[in-house]
């Protein structure tokens, strides 16, 4: 059983937030059509990683990953011949999903404004980088952009090198993500209302509003006056030892702010001599910089010598906590990961059988699924419009 | 029904709430966004650290306020038997439970999945743990940095050539918490269609793999392990933050089409000339003299102006935003994202909003509640206990 079987989606996006959002709900069963320009299809699709490294048509490892369970349709949106099609399109189905302008919405007829009027069972939600209205000053942005206009960048990395710009974050498309989920989430909240009215309605998610929300345990403590503000870079920081540690076969992260974590360093190192200088408290109380700086030193030096699992492993059992900094090849070896069945293998047309990773919930009832890879371009073109329109005729028929 | 009545789509769902710190505590402010009756369960012998590190008054902690808004607080010691027993009186009539007590713990308490589910047969569990409830590495622990280190995450993040240097600190719970409130939402879907609860089992480290999911899918297509690249990206250049006046920093993004209007835009239209800049190839390959000569470009000059100069000409570039520049962030004042809301004490103070701007959203409206402060709402309304049979309760240690 899929908890979102029967659920139609049209998706008009373009950019991997909008397309995250779809293969979020397609994982639980909802029908996506995507729509795709004929000819060169989704502008992901000429995206990296390609398959052996060689770009080419159906190559796309990005577009592979966030298409999954889709079917394709071929169809130029912005032609006026289509747009009686799309009309009735969005009049049959459930969700329409958008990662464009306004002017792009208001042209295929999806009004905002007058959606509830227009078709009022339709869910449409809209991600964009500051809202379909941004000010002038932020009309053109991509992913590194709304990452530094929602103070992660300006803070990332902790304890930065004052030398050194600030980062854009994991991989390319980390804000897309963190949008796509958020999206996912209101748009099944608005299913679930529309289960119940009928209604569907208009949201709007601005990526920069997502990616600063998710810092709000911070940024709300300043907003409201009791966390203090200034341009520093280090204003999200967290004082302490705590860090990344080069060890023989890689990196490994070590969390200290206890007693109980100083402890347990004591007995993962054989009690050295230099703990022997520190206070027992000092971590709560006497954090300064000097001791932050010996510890890093002394943990560094010896983690040099350990291997990052096996290190982890001895730790966590004597209640310190330090874990590996794993990289993709450990994510696909991880017995973990294994046993939560985090990789699941699809076979592409073109790409063969490969691996993807899935997603983090394990639903008891309704697991997520990979079911089908991404489609090749206008595959699904006329069977599933068909389909669908007739049983727009249908349905008109039956309530006549 | 719940009695609190704000709107949007999840009004009329009661969620239970047993969470600690910041991860827990998210999913259940996302939920309370979309108008569910969050009910918070708190006790006096185990306040959450965010109530009570460093606070002159539980009940206006700025943490715990930053991150509960839209919320009830009930006391309950679920420590106890009798506690627990209220806590499954509660459970009887509510629709999700919210756990991220450490692994185990709540089954140990009393109110695991399978002991809750023989009391309320439909109810949704979410249990949330650094690797989900069960594995070979379930019995390890973390905090936030933890999750992006063992996820992936952290190894991609970093200057070029250098070890990891991860995500500020902050980040990973509540990216962690809004996986977990997707997934709630599927569960809640699947329940109003066919009466089925379920449990969820959310793991904070495959979260932290699903925000670099195109990674992965290097490695699984290629056996490519990608490292950090300071802010390079493969589709761009340039593309990066480079230093401003006065110690600011522009982030900006140049797609084929503008490298020309940036020329023009930067009075540099020599480069056009240069083979080193001819195409994206050429600027790929000598990023780091490309990278070099913006800076030099950029240093004596004020990041907003360089941004708003380069946004008129279409070019993607914004500031990269400090704390101060955060909550002047005008843009983010007129959507309303930082607005004001009310405490039980007709107190007024601002919060950070969610993501999404939904057309039937409920009105957020209501500050953090304080310790407590809707015993008597939950005792005598949702499970109808007279005030003599409330009085025992608070005596005899159940309700503190």
């Amino acid at each position: 059983m899929s908890a979102l079987r029967g659920i139609r989606v049209l998706e008009l996006s373009e950019s991997v937030c909008g397309e995250y959002c779809g293969k979020l709900l397609a994982d639980f069963g909802a029908e996506i059509i995507k729509i795709e320009k004929p000819g060169c299809g989704s502008p992901t699709r000429r995206f990296g990683p390609f398959a052996g490294n060689e770009a080419g048509d159906e190559r796309s490892g990005l577009f592979a990953y966030l298409n999954t369970n889709k079917q394709s349709l071929a169809l130029d949106c912005t032609a006026s011949e289509n747009r009686a099609t799309l009309s009735a399109l969005f009049a049959r189905v459930d969700v329409v999903v958008d990662d464009h302008s306004l002017s792009f919405l208001q042209g295929l007829g999806l009004d905002p404004d007058t959606l509830a009027n227009d078709y009022p069972g339709l869910v449409l939600c809209s991600i964009s980088p500051y809202g379909l209205n941004p000010p002038d000053e932020r009309r053109h942005a991509e992913d590194i952009n709304v990452f530094h206009s929602s103070g992660w960048g300006y803070h990332t990395p902790s304890n930065a090198p004052v030398d050194q710009p600030p980062l854009s974050g994991a991989g390319r498309f980390m804000p897309s993500y963190e949008a796509g989920v958020e999206a996912a989430m209101c748009v099944a909240a608005a299913l679930y209302d529309k289960q119940d009215s009928g209604l569907g309605q208009f949201i709007e998610i601005a990526m920069q509003e997502v990616l600063a929300s998710r810092v709000d345990y911070v940024l709300g403590q300043m907003i409201a006056g009791d966390m203090d503000v200034s341009t520093e870079r280090s204003a999200f920081d967290l004082f302490g030892p705590a860090g990344i540690f080069a060890c023989q076969d890689g990196y490994a992260y070590i969390w200290m702010s206890a007693p109980a974590h100083w402890d347990g360093l004591r007995q993962l190192l054989g009690d050295p001599a230099w703990m022997a200088s520190f206070p027992e408290r000092w971590l709560e109380r006497e954090c300064t910089p000097e001791r932050v700086a010996q510890c890093r030193l002394h943990i560094g030096e010896w983690l040099k010598t350990q291997n990052k699992h096996e290190v982890a492993e001895a730790a966590q059992k004597l209640g310190l906590i330090l874990v590996a900094v794993n990289n993709a090849g450990d994510l696909m070896a991880s017995p973990q990961y294994q046993f939560r069945k985090f990789f699941a293998e699809l076979d592409h047309p073109v790409l063969g059988k490969v691996s993807y990773p899935t997603v983090p919930y394990k639903l008891s009832a309704t697991p997520a699924a990979l079911t089908s890879p991404a489609p090749l371009l206008g595959r699904h073109s006329a069977e599933q419009l068909a389909a669908w329109l007739s049983e727009q005729a249908n349905t008109t028929e039956a309530t006549k | 029904m719940t009695s609190v009545k704000r709107g949007g789509p999840l009004q009329g769902v009661r969620v239970i709430e047993l969470t600690k710190v910041w991860a827990g505590p998210y999913i259940g402010k996302l939920l309370a966004f979309l108008g569910a009756e969050v009910i918070r369960i708190e006790s006096d012998g185990s306040l959450d650290v965010t109530r009570t590190f460093g606070v002159d008054d539980i009940n206006k902690a700025p943490g715990f306020m930053a991150v509960n808004p839209q919320k009830l607080s009930m006391q309950i010691d679920v420590k106890t038997e009798a506690g627990v027993g209220l806590l499954m009186d509660l459970l009887k009539e509510s629709d999700i439970l919210i756990e991220n007590l450490r692994p185990g713990a709540a089954k140990r308490l009393g109110f695991g999945y399978e002991q809750v589910k023989a009391v309320k047969p439909d109810i949704i569990c979410v249990s949330m743990g650094m690797h989900g409830t069960e594995g070979p590495l379930s019995y390890q622990t973390g905090y936030a940095p933890c999750f992006a280190a063992l996820g992936g995450l952290s190894s991609l993040v970093g200057y070029e050539g250098g070890p990891p240097a991860g995500m500020n600190v902050r980040y990973a719970d509540s990216t962690f918490g809004a996986v977990a409130a997707y997934a709630a939402v599927i569960a809640l879907n699947h329940r109003r269609r066919t009466g089925e609860g379920q449990f969820v089992d959310v793991s904070a480290v495959e979260s932290m793999s699903s925000m670099i999911g195109d990674a992965i899918m290097d490695y699984s297509l290629n056996g490519t392990v990608r490292e950090c690249d300071s802010n390079k990206h493969p589709e761009m250049a340039p593309h990066g933050v480079y230093p401003c006046r006065d110690g600011e920093w522009l982030s900006l993004a140049v797609s084929e089409a503008n490298w020309p209007v940036l020329l023009e835009k930067m009075d540099r239209q020599a480069w056009r000339d240069d083979s080193r800049f001819a195409n994206l190839a050429a600027r790929k390959a000598n990023e780091q003299a490309l990278n070099t000569l913006i800076a030099e470009w950029t240093l004596s000059r004020d990041a907003q102006a360089v941004s708003e100069l380069l946004q008129a000409a279409g070019i993607a570039a914004t500031k990269s935003a400090s704390s101060v520049d955060l909550i002047s962030d005008q843009h983010l004042w007129a959507r309303g994202f930082y607005h004001d809301v009310t405490s039980g004490d007709g107190e007024s103070r601002p919060i950070l909003g969610p993501g999404w701007h939904m057309s039937r959203g409920a009105d957020i409206n209501a500050a953090a509640p304080r310790l407590g402060e809707h015993n008597a709402y939950v005792l005598g309304e949702i499970l109808g206990l007279s005030a003599e049979e409330q009085e025992k309760l608070g005596s005899s240690g159940v309700v503190r």
